[in-house]
């Protein structure tokens, strides 16, 4: 049993940092119910009034609507295309892999400013229209990495016995990964899917550059900033962390806590830490 | 916890399963081709074209880089980012080094807890972020307002918002989660007995952060550092609603370039000296963690 130790400067630092963390969302919160069109103390009684007004805004409600679309489409063609890759990369020796991960893991390092541009110019350049369908190839490609780092994490940690034991019984690989990998891991590739979906649905750097004449939610917000001081946009920004904080509890859900539940299933904190030290990508290598 | 060090013990070629298909990689390897890699292509020669108006022509030519690198507003604004962004990451990677050491020290059922805040702040909104600073840092917010209800001030303190200190705090605000979690899953598998064995051998605090966890933090804290620094140096959007005149960046010039003022090759050759500076920047910490000797200090149970 490890001895804890008390040090109040590290456990002051970490108390006032979740303070310095919490206490601007709280407050964003909190005036989303406020009964006038105050943004400062005193508090002068709650109301859902904001709330009211932004539901009752087509520009709002439509927004909210391309932003589902959106973010659906980004975390299902993820999980399609991120778990098919995931799957190769873990499970193949291949001279490509190094070049691939590589190549899977380089979106993370370019600035948001820098992907939006490349593909504004290429689309541009190929004549195809700005729309949600031009939305989501740049979500894609932004929220590729970060479903990769979880789900390839997660694929590394299983145990390589359970798999060739299927094949010795004659399964061929398509019967070993759906009876034997996918069961194993599902949890965490649908936890690293809804990651793609809250990334997506709340990402604003590059939609800036490659959306036409729609709105997304993030757009909405952006758009009502520059306009006016409209109390409003508390219970709109108060309803995004809403949807992105379930999200993140369901992924959190899924990813981390049902590995302690279930043996044999990939588990939690150590999961986060092997794909946060990058093990991910040198995990087989 | 003992478990990711068992595992990295582990000799690598048990581990190794081989025999698989790359094939299931290569469709999105196919999509990031065509939409990640050619895009950067065709960006790259627009900043190698003569610009018109919304649009560019040959013949090739390096005029844009030029421009871009004569303009002495460039060069204001550049250092407007690389103030921005070393402030940054300098302040996100200072709190994050003693919030990931009490993480790595304290009990599970303290630690679970704190993680999960944590991660759940990851989550929070970058627009709305940006919104909760205006609110608490503007002129009638929440600091200013409490400092007048105090009696300590009767003017705002102006410099709080629309300044390049308002910028950073909001750009620490939104790095700093990802900084902690980096740098705690690089402090995870030191065992405990290390820093029982530094105590017992008679190491002050100081000590111990000095020989001990700051060598072995050194190259994933200058991994998070170049992180944040590349990210909030080019970012635009922080920058327009929190750093009023004297807080706008090389970012927000390569977006009003293209969108407001149509010059397609300088905001390409803005945005690739940008990319150019940030990879110097890498290679550079490269150097220095190497010189120091810290590159491939390894921690082995």
């Amino acid at each position: 049993m490890e001895r804890t130790q008390r040090s109040p400067f590290t456990a002051t630092v970490t108390a006032l940092s979740l303070l310095f963390l919490f206490v601007p969302i709280a407050v964003v919160v909190l005036f989303s119910f406020h009964s006038t069109g105050g943004l400062s103390f005193p508090f002068r009684g709650f109301s859902l009034r904001w709330y009211e007004e932004v539901f009752s805004s087509p520009e709002f409600r439509e927004a909210s609507v391309n932003s589902l679309i959106v973010a659906t489409a980004t975390a299902v063609v993820t999980l399609l295309l991120g778990t098919l890759a995931a799957y190769g990369l873990s499970h193949s020796r291949s001279r490509l892999r190094a070049p691939l991960a590589l190549l899977f893991f380089l979106p993370l390092t370019l600035p948001g400013l820098f992907i939006g541009l490349s593909l504004l110019v290429l689309f541009t350049e190929v004549q195809i229209d700005a729309s949600l369908a031009t939305v989501t190839i740049a979500h894609l490609v932004y929220v590729f990495p970060y479903f990769l780092l979880v789900s390839l994490a997660a694929l590394n940690r299983l145990d390589v016995a359970l798999e060739e034991a299927g094949a010795d019984l004659g399964a061929n690989s398509w019967l070993v990964f759906r009876k034997v990998t996918l069961p194993q891991v599902w949890p965490v590739l649908v936890g690293a899917s809804s990651l793609a979906f809250a990334l997506s649905f709340d990402e604003f750097i590059i939609t800036f550059f490659v959306i036409g004449a729609d709105s997304t939610l993030p757009m909405f917000i952006w758009s009502t900033l520059r306009r006016t001081v409209n109390p409003s946009i508390n219970a709109i920004s108060s309803l995004l962390l809403l949807v992105t904080l379930l999200l993140f509890v369901i992924s959190f859900v899924l990813t981390f806590r049902r590995g302690r539940k279930r043996r044999g299933v990939i588990g939690g904190e150590e999961l986060m830490e092997q794909a946060l030290a990058g093990d991910a990508i040198g995990g087989r290598t | 916890m003992a478990s990711v060090a068992e595992e990295s013990q582990r000799p690598r070629a048990a581990r190794r399963r081989g025999g698989g298909s790359i094939i299931p990689a290569l469709p999105a390897a196919a999509g990031l081709v065509a939409f990640f890699l050619v895009p950067l292509l065709v960006f790259a020669v627009y900043s190698v074209l003569t610009a018109g108006l919304y649009s560019v022509s040959g013949p090739l030519t390096l005029d844009a880089y030029g421009e871009a690198i004569a303009s002495r507003v460039n060069r204001t604004l550049a250092a407007n980012s690389a103030v921005i962004g070393l402030a940054t990451a300098a302040v996100t990677v200072a709190v994050a080094l003693p919030i990931a050491y009490w993480l790595r020290r304290s009990a599970r059922r303290l630690r679970i807890p704190v993680v999960f805040l944590i991660i759940a702040s990851m989550f929070a909104s970058y627009l709305v972020r940006i919104y909760a600073w205006r609110t608490v840092l503007g002129s009638n917010g929440l600091i200013n307002d409490g400092l007048r209800r105090l009696g300590l001030i009767d003017e705002p303190l102006e410099f709080l918002i629309y300044s390049r200190f308002a910028v950073t705090v909001a750009l620490v605000h939104i790095f700093l989660p990802y900084v902690v979690l980096v740098i705690y899953a690089a402090m995870a598998p030191l065992g405990a007995g290390l820093f029982e064995a530094a105590r017992d051998l008679g190491a002050s605090s100081r000590t111990l952060w000095r020989r001990l966890i700051l060598p072995l933090m050194a190259a994933p804290a200058a991994s998070a550092f170049l992180f944040v620094f590349i990210l909030s140096a080019s970012d635009y959007v922080t920058p327009q609603f929190l750093g009023g005149a004297s807080g706008v960046t090389l970012g927000v010039q390569v977006q009003v370039n293209f969108r407001t003022l149509g010059n397609y090759p300088v905001a390409a050759a803005t945005s690739f000296l940008m990319m150019a500076a940030f990879l110097m920047c890498y290679l550079l910490s490269a150097l220095v963690l190497r010189a120091l000797r810290l590159h491939d200090i390894r921690f082995v149970n």
